[in-house]
């Protein structure tokens, strides 16, 4: 009885320290209970050190219940964007290291005389338990060191980048001049004259607003007008190129090297946000910001007339790739890039191929599959690809498709000879079973749909992501239209794709941090990216989205399932972080020239990476939840 | 009882124990005696601290009793204990004993605490308390003369640590001060090598030998 009463007012002291302070004031009745009841409190005197990353893992929680504790970072990167933070009564700590059960990163002093509640780690744990409040202030603080993980890449890059100036200058801040331009009646020869006299390469047409209408350059001036004989008299707008690709200047360096590498061009203009010119943006002043640039990847693609000449493109994607990381650019964005300089060789080699096998007359469009098709692609993709076609009237089915298939095997061993190993499954044009008629992969797809035995689920993983890389785009898009009505209405497929996306479960431990595979090591494609890339497979042909790419997919679904931006967001930043690590992993290997795979040894990691990927991990864990409930598995 | 028993001493005929204090008081005295020689890492105290109608001790009646533990350097709030003395004082007393077990003891201002509370267990229980006690009104000023020199009130040390409490001029209220102060004073007295009981009675003692000659 008297204990009983002594413990009332003294938890009950505790209790009322506590709801002062966020996120305890929001926290559930039971769980402050909890919380007071077994927080102790400790003193530090001024200058002590309460918790230091040399302690090893860290066994308390703390919140402050009066005077100043500082956290100061320790080693030699820099994690998070202060070098010291002030914390006072209220305030907790450490989070992440606690959650992870890892040492802190930082070390956490007292700079005054400090009294400190304490908490274990099992207790800390069992609160986050049973308390959503407190779960949620947690996550959201980890989530937070998100970005701080990206610096710190950066910083382990950059020291072997080149180049200092990053990716993500705005293209304001790189206009070297005031843009040249002339109205569209100007004569041709003024407008030459003037490029001339001024020395640039491009010359813009603007109207009377400023609005640019059109683009001459350089290289467009043998070809339009000396060869095509051009009356030099004549208005300029007969031979500009018109609606040049515009970017506003808010667009980052990295959106200009993007937009030319799709588009093949050399100038972009920059405009303001009315629409008006704001001046050129050039390959070459791009140029200066990379070690390779994208005009000698692109040219040498583009000029290619042999393999070999690829397999140097090839390489210098890689290369490209590795600088872009130095320079701190995310994952999204790169492996878009990575995509579209990859479809470029790609194009280059269908190319190449169609010179010597006669397809005229065929109408068809090159398929790529899996993370090409969504492009996703990282360093180390292996061939998924398939040809769709129409076979012209009056001609044999299975002559031509022969043919497709000798053109198609020399694209398979041409794209093997640039650094995509062929597929192990066979999933390449080449193989009969992916050079079908548009009708065939209607049955194709039909019987996966109608039939959902573990093949067919597999199949559908793979071939729903199809986009055409070449060839007849409208082949795709009727194919793709036919089969989201199909797979709508087919509740039962898609009930048992979420089963099959279900069988791999994020590699959480329950005592571990991570389950691993025998050698110590995680697939972070088997177990990591590939969790979020089916689930929004899913999501996305249940709710009839277009898209092919996995954020695409969540974002435009997620409007439509009533799901928060920011829990989205969260989503999508798990799947990026895993993206990043395994581009990270492929990238410092290919520098010891082994195949980039994509498994990770955990206990590698620092330990911001190994929280984050924890977080990332419960991300997945949380759309798979989703689809659970979504489909009562 | 009557007014003689407080000179007479011991246990009046008419109030004998309730069933179960004499059990849980032969389970006290039979406890051995704690090794003054731990570090505080390790070691239990238990900070005492008593309620009455006023501070003479010859008028004044004791209200009530609280206690918090200190083990391994931390305030447990959940090991406390309070008690006050109008039911049962003997129950309350022995209560105080139980919890307390044979653990140095802190309190502030030992001359009037335990002034109110050894006559009180002699006479209710029948036994010394015999207890080892660090009196923070002397330790304090030993260990943080650049505060205060020289024994202070309560007030100024919560006033100069910064330290508050639920409800003062209350056994547990102002007990919950005296705990947080003791953390303090273990802290200053490990960065001096006083790392345990013994070495901080022996400051306490030094500290008031030096007051005597001075």
């Amino acid at each position: 009885m008297s204990t009983a009463a002594a413990q009332q007012l003294l938890v009950g002291a505790s209790t009322d320290f506590l709801r002062h302070f966020s996120p305890f004031d929001r926290m559930e009745p039971t769980a402050l209970a909890y919380l007071a009841q077994h927080a102790v409190l400790g003193f530090h005197p001024r200058g002590s050190e309460i918790l230091t990353p040399e302690m090893g893992p860290s066994r308390h929680f703390y919140i402050i219940q009066r005077g100043k504790v500082q956290a100061r970072q320790t080693g030699a990167a820099v994690v998070t964007e202060y070098a010291s933070l002030s914390m006072g009564p209220g305030e907790c700590f450490p989070i992440g290291a606690i959650s992870a059960q890892r040492p802190s990163t930082n070390a956490y002093v007292a700079v005054e005389d400090a009294f400190c509640f304490q908490i274990t780690a099992d207790e800390f744990l069992h609160l986050m338990q049973i308390s959503p409040v407190f779960h949620l202030f947690c996550t959201q603080y980890i989530a937070s060191l998100l970005n701080q993980s990206r610096q710190q890449l950066q910083t382990t890059f950059s020291q072997r980048a080149a180049e200092q100036q990053t990716m993500t200058t705005p293209l304001g801040q790189l206009i070297k001049h005031e843009p040249v331009c002339v109205t569209p009646e100007t004569r041709t020869r003024a407008a030459l004259e003037k490029m001339n006299e001024l020395r640039i390469g491009c010359m813009v047409v603007t109207d009377a607003e400023g609005h640019p209408l059109g683009i001459l350059t350089q290289s467009d001036v043998l070809p339009r007008i000396v060869l095509a004989g051009f009356d030099l008299e004549r208005p300029i707008d007969e031979i500009m190129t018109a609606n040049p690709h515009q970017l506003p200047a808010s667009a980052s360096a990295y959106d200009a090297a993007l937009e030319m590498a799709t588009h093949g061009v050399r100038h972009l203009l920059v405009v303001d946000p009315n629409g008006r010119l704001k001046g050129v943006i050039s390959e070459r002043d791009l140029f200066s910001l990379q070690r390779i640039s994208l005009r000698q990847i692109r040219a040498g693609i583009e000029n290619a007339t042999d393999v070999a000449a690829l397999q140097h493109a090839s390489r210098d994607i890689r290369q490209l790739a590795l600088n872009l990381i130095a320079q701190g650019i995310g994952a999204e964005q790169l492996t878009q890039f990575i995509s579209a300089l990859n479809d470029a060789l790609t194009r280059r080699i269908i190319e190449l191929a169609l010179d010597r096998h006669d397809l005229v007359g065929v109408d068809f469009g090159w398929f790529a599959f899996g993370s090409e098709g969504r492009h996703e692609q990282t360093l180390s993709t292996d061939q998924d690809n398939g040809i769709i076609w129409r076979c012209p009237e009056l001609q044999d089915t299975e002559a031509v498709r022969r043919r497709l298939i000798a053109f198609a095997r020399e694209v398979n061993q041409s794209l093997a000879a640039c650094g995509f190993p062929l597929c192990k499954g066979n999933i390449m044009a080449s193989n009969p079973d992916l050079c079908l008629t548009v009708d065939e992969w209607k049955e194709r797809f039909g019987d996966w749909i109608r039939e959902p035995d573990p093949q067919a689920l597999l199949n559908a993983s793979i071939f729903f992501d199809f986009r055409v890389l070449y060839g007849n785009e409208r082949l795709g898009d009727q194919l793709r239209a036919w089969l989201n009505k199909l797979s709508r209405t087919s509740s039962n497929f898609l009930r048992m794709m979420a089963a099959n996306a279900l069988q791999v479960a994020p590699p959480l431990g329950r005592i571990r941090d991570f389950v691993v595979e025998d050698d110590g090591m995680i697939d972070l494609k088997k177990c990591g990216a590939r969790l979020f890339v089916d689930a929004a497979r899913i999501i996305a042909l249940r709710t009839g989205v277009d898209s092919s790419s996995t954020v695409q997919r969540l974002r435009q679904a997620s409007g439509k399932m009533g799901v928060s931006v920011e829990e989205v967001s969260a989503i999508i930043d798990g799947f990026h972080f895993i993206q990043l690590l395994r581009l990270r992993s492929q990238h410092l290997e290919t520098e010891h020239d082994a195949d980039g795979d994509n498994r990770i040894d955990p206990d590698a990691l620092n330990e911001l990476d190994r929280r984050i990927l924890k977080e990332a991990f419960r991300q997945a864990r949380k759309l798979q939840l989703r689809l659970k409930l979504d489909y009562q598995l | 009882m009557n007014w003689i028993s407080r000179f007479i001493g011991g246990r009046s005929e008419g109030d004998a124990l309730e069933p179960g204090i004499a059990e849980a008081l032969a389970h006290w005295q039979a406890l051995p005696d704690v090794d003054l020689s731990r570090a505080h890492f390790e070691a239990r105290y238990v900070v005492v601290n008593t309620e009455a109608t006023g501070l003479d001790l010859d008028r004044d009646r004791l209200l009530a009793v609280g206690a918090i533990a200190i083990d391994g350097g931390l305030i447990t709030p959940i090991d406390s204990f309070y008690a006050t003395l109008d039911t049962s004082p003997s129950r309350a007393l022995s209560g105080l004993l139980a919890f307390a077990r044979k653990d140095p003891l802190v309190v502030y201002n030992a001359a009037f605490n335990l002034g109110m509370l050894e006559p009180l267990i002699e006479q209710r229980l029948g036994l010394g308390l015999d207890a080892n006690v660090i009196d923070l009104y002397f330790l304090m000023p030993a260990l943080f003369p650049e505060r205060h020199g020289n024994p202070v009130r309560l007030a100024e040390w919560m006033e100069s640590f910064g330290i508050e409490t639920f409800q003062r001029h209350h056994a547990l209220g102002d007990g919950w001060v005296i705990a947080q102060l003791f953390l303090a004073a273990q802290a200053r007295a490990l960065a001096q090598g006083a790392t345990s009981a013994r070495a901080l009675l022996e400051l306490e003692r030094a500290y008031r030998q030096y007051r005597r000659k001075a």
